[in-house]
């Protein structure tokens, strides 16, 4: 078993690949159709309908539709918690039920079903043990996944005291823990923050970039534009449209420029090239994205209020509220932000755009990923377990700091260089993010 | 494995934190003492002890029992209510993996609050003649107290019945002439046909010949006597009941017991004689010095109907030939055990008994919801519990009534395991061995878990989980 675990992902893949019949589409259903009915057999619903999705191996596929449309039957079929009433349902080329398809998805439902009664480190324990991943992997993997999805701070808490957002961080987390190549992930930011939401789509991101297959279903269209490659818009349980959101989205017949602030003259001039063009030519400043305006908003508003949060921390209430503050992910991440821009002005002007995930994002997935093999050449390891309270406690402390402050970096983009450089765009500013990227 | 013990560990922490396993370990705590020290039984020590190890064991059995019925059915239908099977089953689990799981994590909760109230109780029974001062004079306890506990409660004694009654066709034959010649059977009887009758003669010979006219007699022969020390006394057990109620409601008895074998044989023998006087309908015993057995294991045991002191004819219930009646019927006991391995024998009986309850709790719950399946399983608790009772039950039904349910209802319960068949709390009372015959009841409690835990999990692999959100 652990050696196994200590293959990496590809090999892995291979392996469990070898078993099945064969593998064409990450995911894959072929005729599906679910029809539910009442007790005697009564009054069919028809949830879902001759549907045939296919979602290629390294792919972000968003599966949309307005509420009651399918989306999460087919998920749900999919993963066998409903059984097909006609057509078939494969994921990574075999059945949901079997435990070596399992072994390599990893699912976060619409909400969060959680136990209540386990803290995040032992829920993320008992799904890890579910893997059957040896203690210290599990240990590994679960740290540096608390710190990801910002809840070392309230680890030893009860999930059932969570808010909802929060509770979907470790639904989020417990999808991880095994570094599945295929993420189902329904309705993930439903109950988040923006900034979680922002995080999650930016982990989304870093997934596909690593190779994984993400299966995405949502109503919320704004994420799905952000971050899917394909969609498919689901209605009465069929496929309505289907295709890459480039080609979906895309007016080909028009094109558009961004500039900085250029001279009245020089916009009369370029009016007159496009006139000679016979085509219509209109110009406004562009329209902010809402999601990177409400980021900087809140940072700013933090900062404002830091220093009266810091006197009033000296006290005993101070240091309450303070441990209470550290338990809001918004606040921590944002105050995080705050005491790494310190000094620095605000970022300005219309050009702040979603920066891409860092580098440094990657590097904890890789922790994640290769957490066997960290653990195994660690030479102070049985020292660490000796000691791992004082040292969870450290971490605690650490986690506060480093990886919010690292999360606002990104969030809150400060590159001056961007003033004054013209860039010449489609409309669908999805494809000036990926040429940066 | 390490999945299935992944959700054992899960479950027991789910039975330990959502403090259900808390409430009922308090109220045991809290009732078991009241009835160590409040419960005084006929006021001797050894009465106290009957009463606490009765009702203790009792208690401890029913409590887990309930324990067990809503702890596997509540996390295990809160599971697929609440919906955690979406994230647990569609990890690298089989789904009998995590039924096995819920079925062991309850287990052990079980295990593990019987050890310890077993314990407890074990440890208040064998320290309690060292603490005892009797309530009046605040004595300890006398050696002859001491004896009788030693021969009576801290013992596990194996009980020998008596050679059944016989009763000949020949006798029911002779009978049948006499009442026939003298024109009296149509008159008793009227319109019952001779099959009938002969049956109703027959018990009619077997109550006469088990009861004793004043100034009759009546001999009991055991075979098969081997007490373990032959130093040690031995125990005629039996009740006395009457036709008409003595006005001091006493019986005066003349026993003889010995080999009556050599006696009819006109041969010398040993034979142990006490006039003695007895409370009637309560059972009594009677001790005997092991030489009166004889050396291949016989013993006679003669009951004399003194004329002169009794006004009645004197019963006794083993005249009936059923189980039920077993339980009364004139024995011979003897130390054939220690009361701590009687002991350990007893718990282990209700370590089946929550087995099996844990099976019937899970199987519920795969295709109930929690209200329902604890009802089910609440009402087959009880079924099993009283089984003895709702079987004698159908021997008084109307025929048409019996058919119906002899065929169906009485059938399934006396498949049943019968947990009334082997009642620990009774046989650590009267001290008496629980042998190993208890094996058979043990595998066919377990066969019967095992038939359930194979139904519920054929019924939860085809279950659509994610259909189930009442």
């Amino acid at each position: 078993m652990g050696l196994r675990q200590r293959l990496p992902p590809a090999r892995r893949g291979a392996e469990a690949g070898n078993r099945t019949r064969y593998m064409a589409y990450a995911v894959e259903t072929i005729g599906l159709t679910k029809t539910f009915s009442d007790g005697w057999g009564r009054r069919k619903v028809l949830a879902v309908d001759n549907l045939n999705l296919r979602v290629n191996t390294n792919e972000v596929f968003g599966l949309l539709g307005p509420n009651g449309s399918g989306k999460t039957t087919t998920i749900k079929i999919l993963l066998g918690l409903l059984h097909p009433t006609k057509g078939q349902a494969l994921l990574l080329g075999g059945q949901g039920s079997d435990p070596a398809i399992n072994k390599r998805i990893g699912f976060c439902p619409e909400e969060s079903y959680l136990y209540k009664y386990l803290n995040p480190r032992e829920t993320l324990d008992f799904y890890g043990r579910l893997f059957g991943l040896p203690r210290r992997v599990r240990r590994d993997r679960i740290e540096t996944l608390l710190e990801m999805v910002g809840l070392t701070a309230v680890a030893s808490r009860q999930v059932g005291t969570f808010s909802k957002g929060m509770a979907r961080r470790i639904g989020l987390a417990q999808a991880l823990i095994n570094d599945p190549d295929l993420l189902i992930l329904d309705e993930p930011t439903t109950g988040l923050d923006p900034i979680g939401t922002r995080q999650i789509k930016d982990l989304i991101k870093t997934l596909a970039r690593r190779g994984k297959t993400i299966l995405l279903c949502s109503h919320l269209l704004a994420d799905v534009e952000d971050v899917c490659d394909r969609i498919s818009i689901l209605y009465g349980g069929r496929v309505q449209a289907e295709g890459r959101v480039q080609e979906l989205l895309e007016q080909a017949d028009k094109r558009q420029f961004t500039t900085g602030p250029i001279s009245e003259a020089a916009m009369d001039e370029i009016k007159a090239i496009v006139a000679r063009e016979k085509v219509e030519c209109s110009i406004s400043s562009p329209r902010e994205r809402l999601e990177t305006f409400f980021v900087r908003t809140v940072a700013a508003a933090r900062r404002q209020a830091l220093p009266t949060s810091g006197a009033v921390s000296t006290t005993e209430i101070g240091g309450f509220l303070a441990a209470q503050d550290r338990s809001d992910l918004l606040d921590g991440l944002v105050r995080g932000g705050m005491e790494g821009g310190r000094g620095e002005d605000a970022p300005e002007g219309p050009k702040v755009e979603p920066a891409p995930a860092t580098p440094r994002d990657d590097s904890v997935l890789d922790k994640l990923t290769h957490a066997s093999e960290t653990v195994s050449t660690r030479p102070d390891a049985d020292l660490q377990e000796s000691s791992e309270t004082s040292e969870s406690a450290e971490q605690d402390g650490a986690a506060r700091e480093l990886p919010q402050r690292d999360v606002l970096d990104r969030l809150v983009d400060r590159n001056p260089s961007s003033e004054g450089v013209t860039k010449v765009s489609d409309p669908d500013p999805k494809k000036g993010e990926a040429g940066d990227a | 494995m390490h999945r299935v013990l992944a959700i054992a560990s899960n479950t027991l922490k789910q039975a330990v934190r959502m403090k259900l396993a808390l409430v009922f370990s308090l109220l045991l705590l809290i009732l078991l003492p009241v009835m160590a020290f409040g419960v005084t039984g006929d006021g001797t020590l050894k009465g106290r002890l009957q009463t606490f190890v009765s009702y203790g064991i009792a208690l401890v059995s029913l409590l887990l029992s309930l324990l067990t019925i809503f702890a596997a059915i509540h996390t295990t239908t809160s599971d697929i209510t609440q919906r955690q099977v979406y994230t647990v089953l569609t990890k690298p689990i089989r789904r009998w993996e995590f039924l096995l799981g819920k079925f062991l994590g309850i287990l052990t909760l079980n295990s593990v609050l019987l050890v310890l109230f077993g314990g407890i109780i074990y440890g208040v029974v064998m320290a309690a003649p060292r603490f005892y001062r009797d309530p009046v004079h605040h004595l300890p306890v006398s050696p002859a107290e001491a004896k009788e506990l030693h021969d009576q409660f801290y013992t596990a004694r194996a009980r020998v019945l008596a050679r059944p009654i016989v009763v000949t066709d020949e006798e029911i034959q002779a009978k049948y002439d006499r009442l026939h010649n003298n024109q009296m059977l149509d008159q008793f009887f009227p319109g019952a046909s001779v099959r009938k009758l002969k049956e109703r003669l027959r018990g009619i010979i077997l109550s006469q010949k088990s009861s004793v006219i004043v100034g009759g007699q009546r001999l009991w022969e055991f075979d098969n006597i081997r007490p373990q020390d032959p130093n040690e006394d031995i125990f005629v057990r039996f009740k006395l009941d009457v036709a008409t109620t003595p006005p001091d409601e006493q019986i005066y008895a003349k026993w003889a017991a010995g080999d009556f074998r050599r006696v009819r044989r006109g041969e010398e023998t040993l034979l142990f004689e006490r006039d003695l006087k007895h409370p009637i309908r309560t059972f009594r015993e009677l001790a005997l010095p092991s030489e009166v057995i004889a050396d291949d294991g016989y013993l006679g045991v003669l009951f004399y109907n003194r004329p002169q002191l009794n006004q009645t004819v004197v019963m006794f219930s083993d005249g009936q030939r059923n189980k039920a009646a077993d339980e009364h019927s004139f024995s011979i006991l003897y130390r054939a055990g220690t009361f701590t391995g009687n002991y350990l024998r007893g718990l282990l009986v209700l370590f089946f008994r929550l087995f099996f309850l844990t099976a019937l709790a899970i199987w519920a719950a795969t295709f109930l919801s929690f209200p329902v399946a604890v009802l089910l399983a609440l009402v087959l608790f009880c079924t099993v519990s009283i089984s003895g009772f709702i079987l004698e039950s159908f021997t008084y039904m109307g025929k048409g009534l019996q058919q119906i349910y002899g065929g169906t209802i009485e059938l399934v319960i006396q498949a049943l395991p019968q947990f009334d068949k082997y009642s620990p709390a009774n046989y650590l009372v009267d001290g008496r061995l629980i042998d190993w015959a208890m094996v058979n009841w043990a595998s066919w409690t377990l066969i019967w878990a095992m038939l359930l835990m194979g139904l519920a999990l054929a019924v939860f692999h085809y279950k659509e989980l994610a259909r189930d959100t009442s």
